[in-house]
């Protein structure tokens, strides 16, 4: 029986000792006018209560609070509303910190906005389970914290340590959490917690935050000390080299952390409000919300995806393997599946189980006997009788048309009843493939991005026969194997590795062109690209690019021939084949880049021309635009989401964009079209825009509602 | 209406350190001290000075709160009638608190100002006085990194090797070994005394005329480490993308020193000269100032001069003497390649490398030291120039009378 309840929030009182629980309806704390109102009903409650002694903040729900309600965050365009709504939360948490003692009982995740609000106890309690997350991941989504986190923090554990975790967004199980000065400490259990936390009000009776004590020392550096001159400008600098200055989220977040450290702590508050008001209304944090939020999470969920339950599936067999094939292996050995490791050489197998011992290595929680029962799941093998009664099989050998056909028709005959057949392709067409399969129904693609144990993407391609049954158990096998699926359309090159290609190549294309190399690779960072396209190419290696340019001419004879390509051609002919042979674009030194090779500039008939940032890094970003156009075109892809989650988690596109297809929006489809055409004059008919963009920018339409 | 130049003079360069012979003499003191002798060696009448006009750049702690006016009540005791004011334009401080009192005697609003700088780097370490160039939004806004960065910028980009500063480097000791041998600074230079008379100072303190190049060799680049590890480096591709790596070449024996000293300037115009029975010795014929982009910041003294020389109606072959401040040895090469300028009529006597650079004084010290030299050797023009932080430049010509 609770003393109080609202709708958010209540409060049971036991000997001066008030437990507020927050629980919103629908099983989950999001930070909206509805918990922060509820929050201050229950300190409304709390003013009546004589001889209060203290306040243990909990959650009703698995979860502490996990952050913002984003559908609120997405939906708002007036700062004025978003700076109300930070001053709401503000003034809450204020009230709270300094009713009396608390203690914020941290029974599951904190994230975001609600390690906001346990920022507001006076002492952080955490259950010790591994689900159990704390952090502020906001710079990922765009935004930073905004509920106080950017004052509260700094003055908790310092500048210095605050600004690693608000700048990198960083989220850490709890023990972790304990060593950096996020959780005060751990507790076995919810009873265990409960206790902690009561009795340490007992014992702070007169406990107050550092902030709201007149004798308040900074912990770490002095703001304004040359200690911290020192470190803002270092950290300006880290960040700015990660970022290239695409991601205004993070550079804001260090402002207002030292605007704010150098005047009082309420003031602070309005400080940090002020900003964060303009970033969330910003169309970069609406396109980030959208795509790495919205969207991921209906990837992750498979929403509007045929759905069954159970794949079927309890042996696994890999054909190949090289470090994708042993990395697939290991990766369904840890989702419980019973996995054959086959090639053809022993030598290369031993390689395999090699590179596994060291993804096992990795795994620290495990003891001994749990990774020699792991590694045992994995059975490698040069014989085919070992893959007799497999569910499924994934090829993994290389990229040729012919071998792959072999590979299939030896396999399939030991495939069980209903078993199904998957290539690893990364570009050939699952409906030529499946011309070797005696059942083309259950035939897919299922394309893995490299190093396969740590990116999160699967794109899965149907093939014209590939049955919906085939799928439905492919995507249910992506959730064991925790993969942020995109279904497509065959084709060669699929999306993903059309658009990336599209990439590479308008890089070497505009090194041919005679533009300065280091200047190409800084504009493809400061448009937003992860990793730089010279750079890139030399690591996906200039030897499989020259393979897949030759397999793609079957494909696309029609597809226009550009400088770029002969560029690409001579590097690997003079033996520059990439950064595994020590040779590309640029020079390598026992594996470490060297900067560009100066050889390169004779090669296209002198030193670089210097282009602006803004032109070279828009000629990289429209070349895959124009791309993703014809994929949208030719009916690749099925759905808007996947267009913007295949091109952000599988090939790097510029996440500050919010995907290929938000890029457009932003830039407004007319112009967009209209800057194509332009370019496609002036460099060539890969920027042509596709039908479907020249008839949406007709009808005024967009991808995303604004 | 013509401003002229009295006299210019100047306190000995202390190492700017605990342990440089300055250091227990405080900013006012050295100040005071360079008003005292410019007052007494030319007769003074301090009541008829309208401005005492200061450069001065940490203004903080012992150098806070316009440290001009009490440099001047503590100097002259002379009724409490001469006003003062303090300048910042960084390195150009010194030269800027010239120029500004040129300028106010040229208009006629001022008929004799005294200017000049003064700097305790040993006392007031340099950036103790915050500012917004440390600000992480200014950082985002504008873009802006430490000046080594700049300079080693500058070498990158100029395609200069360590070999070729370094020479640089050991020319301007040699040069000003050589200027020391002979006494040339005798005319400018007012020893520091302390409240006994007795002498602290008489004599710059940071010139290594044994410096070689070997030696030199074995210096570790200064901004390497704040460059590469730290990352300052990626912050300058803003502006110069194609530098994918800045060749770190400046370090202490390149650089200049950091030196504590003060410096005083006498001008008038010719009325007041002559009502206070005073002989000019050189006139004002342009000053300038230019702007430019602030990452690479020190190559300011390139415009500043072609804007100097414009005004005054000059070419770079009608100037006798030059004076550009040796922040880093790169800043007079680039300086001198730019404008095609011979480095023999270039930092005659040594620069800022051997002598060290007070950041509020330099300007008003380069100016004495160019006047002096074209004296001796009877010459007649004189360019100052200085590189500033921020991407500013200031050039100041001079013509003897």
């Amino acid at each position: 029986m609770s003393d109080y309840q609202n709708t958010a929030a209540s409060v049971v009182l036991d000997d001066g000792i008030a437990t507020l629980t927050l629980a919103q309806p629908g099983g989950f704390n999001k930070i909206n006018p509805e918990l922060i109102e509820g929050l201050t009903g229950a300190l409304d409650y709390l003013d009546t209560v004589q001889g209060l002694k203290g306040i243990i903040l909990t959650s009703g729900h698995r979860d502490f609070c996990v952050g913002a309600d984003l559908d609120m965050v997405y939906g708002e365009r007036d700062p004025a509303n978003i700076l109300g709504a930070t001053q709401a939360m503000n003034a809450a948490l204020r009230r709270l910190e300094q009713k009396a003692p608390v203690v914020a009982a941290i029974n599951g995740s904190a994230l975001g906005g609600g390690y906001e609000v346990a920022l507001a106890g006076h002492r952080r309690i955490a259950i010790d389970d591994p689900r159990l997350m704390v952090g502020l991941p906001e710079v990922n989504l765009g935004v930073f914290p905004g509920g106080g986190g950017t004052q509260r923090l700094p003055r908790l554990i310092g500048i210095q340590a605050a600004l690693e975790v608000i700048l990198q967004g960083q989220m850490v199980r709890a023990p972790k959490a304990v060593k950096m000065g996020l959780v005060d400490e751990l507790a076995s259990d919810r009873d265990d917690l409960m206790a902690k936390a009561k009795a340490w009000l007992l014992a702070n009776p007169k406990s107050k935050q550092p902030w709201d004590d007149p004798k308040f020392r900074w912990p770490g550096v002095r703001p304004g000390s040359a200690d911290a001159r020192n470190l803002l400008l270092a950290a300006s600098a880290m960040l700015y080299k990660k970022t290239a200055g695409a991601f205004p989220a993070a550079e804001d977040a260090l402002s207002v952390v030292q605007e704010g450290a150098a005047v009082t702590f309420d003031r602070a508050l309005e400080i940090e409000g002020r900003a964060f008001a303009k970033l969330a209304t910003s169309d970069q944090a609406k396109d980030m919300i959208r795509t790495l939020f919205f969207h991921k999470t209906a990837a992750e969920k498979q929403k509007g995806l045929p759905r069954v339950e159970d794949d079927g599936f309890r042996k696994v067999a890999v054909l190949g393997a090289g470090m994708m094939g042993a990395g697939l292996a290991f990766v369904c050995a840890k989702a419980g599946y019973d996995v054959v490791l086959k090639d053809i050489s022993e030598g290369a197998l031993e390689k395999g189980m090699a590179h596994i011992d060291g993804e096992l290595k990795k795994l620290r929680h495990l003891d001994d006997a749990a990774k020699a029962a792991l590694r045992a799941k994995i059975t490698p093998t040069v014989d085919l009788e070992t893959l007799r009664g497999t569910d499924l099989v994934i090829e993994a050998v290389f990229e040729d048309l012919d071998l792959k056909h072999r590979v299939i028709r030896e396999t399939e005959p030991y495939l069980s009843a209903n078993g199904i057949f998957a290539s690893n392709t990364s570009a050939l067409p699952i409906t030529d493939l499946a011309k070797a399969s005696a059942h083309p129904d259950r035939f897919i693609g299922l394309h893995y991005f490299s190093p396969v144990e740590k990116m999160p993407l699967l794109e899965i391609i149907c093939g014209e026969a590939t049955g919906d049954d085939t799928l439905a158990r492919s995507l249910a096998f992506a959730r064991k194997i925790k993969k942020t699926v995109i279904v497509v359309n065959d084709g060669y090159g699929f999306f993903t590795s059309r658009v990336f290609s599209s990439y590479i190549l308008e890089g070497a294309q505009l090194v041919a062109e005679g533009y300065d190399p280091n200047t190409i690779e800084w504009a493809a960072r400061a448009a937003g690209m992860v990793v730089s396209p010279l750079q890139v190419f030399d690591e996906v290696s200039l030897a499989l690019g020259v393979h897949a340019m030759t397999e793609a001419k079957k494909y696309r004879p029609d597809a226009e021939h550009i400088e770029g390509v002969d560029l690409v051609f001579g590097l690997v002919e003079a033996g520059r084949k990439g950064k595994a042979y020590g040779a590309g674009f640029y020079d390598y030194e026992g594996g470490k880049r060297r900067g560009i090779w100066p050889g390169l500039a004779a090669m296209v008939g002198g030193p670089g021309k210097q282009g602006s940032l803004k032109e070279l890094g828009q000629r990289l970003m429209l070349a895959q635009v124009a791309e993703v156009g014809r994929a949208l075109d030719e009916g690749i892809i099925r759905n808007w989401r996947d267009a913007e989650v295949g091109a952000i988690f599988g090939i790097g596109f510029a996440p500050n964009t919010g995907g290929p297809l938000a890029y457009i929006d932003r830039f407004g489809l007319p112009a967009l079209v209209a800057e194509l055409d332009r370019l496609a004059v002036e460099h060539g008919k890969r920027y042509a825009p596709s039908q479907l963009l020249r008839d949406m920018a007709a009808k005024g339409e967009r991808f995303f509602d604004a | 209406m013509t401003a002229y130049i009295y006299d210019a003079i100047r306190t000995p360069r202390g190492r700017g350190k605990q342990s440089g012979s300055l250091y227990t003499t405080k900013p006012i003191d050295l100040l005071s001290g360079v008003l005292v002798d410019l007052r007494d060696r030319n007769g003074l009448d301090t009541n008829e000075v309208d401005d005492v006009v200061v450069g001065c750049v940490t203004q903080a702690g012992d150098q806070g709160a316009c440290i001009a006016r009490f440099a001047a009540l503590q100097a002259w005791q002379t009724g409490h009638s001469v006003p003062g004011v303090t300048v910042n334009r960084f390195c150009a401080s010194g030269l800027e608190a010239v120029n500004h009192a040129a300028a106010m005697v040229a208009s006629g609003f001022h008929d004799c100002v005294v200017a000049g700088g003064v700097e305790s780097m040993s006392r007031v370490p340099m950036g103790s006085d915050g500012g917004a160039i440390f600000d992480p939004a200014v950082q985002w806004k504008v873009g802006s990194v430490p000046q080594g960065i700049s300079a080693d910028l500058i070498a990158t980009i100029d395609g200069v090797s360590r070999e070729e500063v370094d020479a640089f480097a050991i020319e301007s000791q040699r040069r000003a070994a050589a200027a020391v041998e002979q006494n040339r600074f005798e005319r400018s230079i007012v020893p520091v005394r302390d409240q006994n008379g007795l002498v602290v100072l008489d004599h710059d303190e940071h010139p290594r005329p044994d410096a070689t190049l070997e030696g030199m060799g074995a210096l570790q680049p200064a901004f390497q480490m704040f460059g590469e590890q730290f990352g300052l480096d990626a912050l300058v591709r803003r502006r110069y993308p194609s530098v994918d790596r800045v060749r770190h070449v400046h370090h202490a024996g390149n650089s200049s020193g950091i030196v504590d000293g003060a410096a005083a300037v006498l001008l008038a115009n010719e009325a007041k000269g002559k009502s206070l029975g005073l002989k000019p010795r050189a006139k004002i014929r342009s000053v300038a100032l230019s702007a430019e982009e602030p990452i690479i910041m020190l190559t300011g003294p390139v415009s500043a001069t072609r804007i100097a020389l414009k005004k005054a109606g000059m070419n770079v072959s009608d100037v006798d003497l030059f004076e550009c401040n040796e922040a880093f040895a790169i800043v007079p090469m680039h300086w001198m390649s730019e404008l095609g300028i011979d480095h023999a009529k270039v930092n005659v006597n040594g620069g800022a490398i051997a002598f060290g650079h007070p950041l509020g004084a330099t300007g008003a010290m380069l100016l004495n030291t160019v006047l002096d030299e074209l004296e001796r050797r009877d010459l007649s023009t004189g360019l100052v120039t200085l590189c500033v932080g921020g991407g500013m430049g200031i050039a100041t010509i001079i013509e003897r009378v």
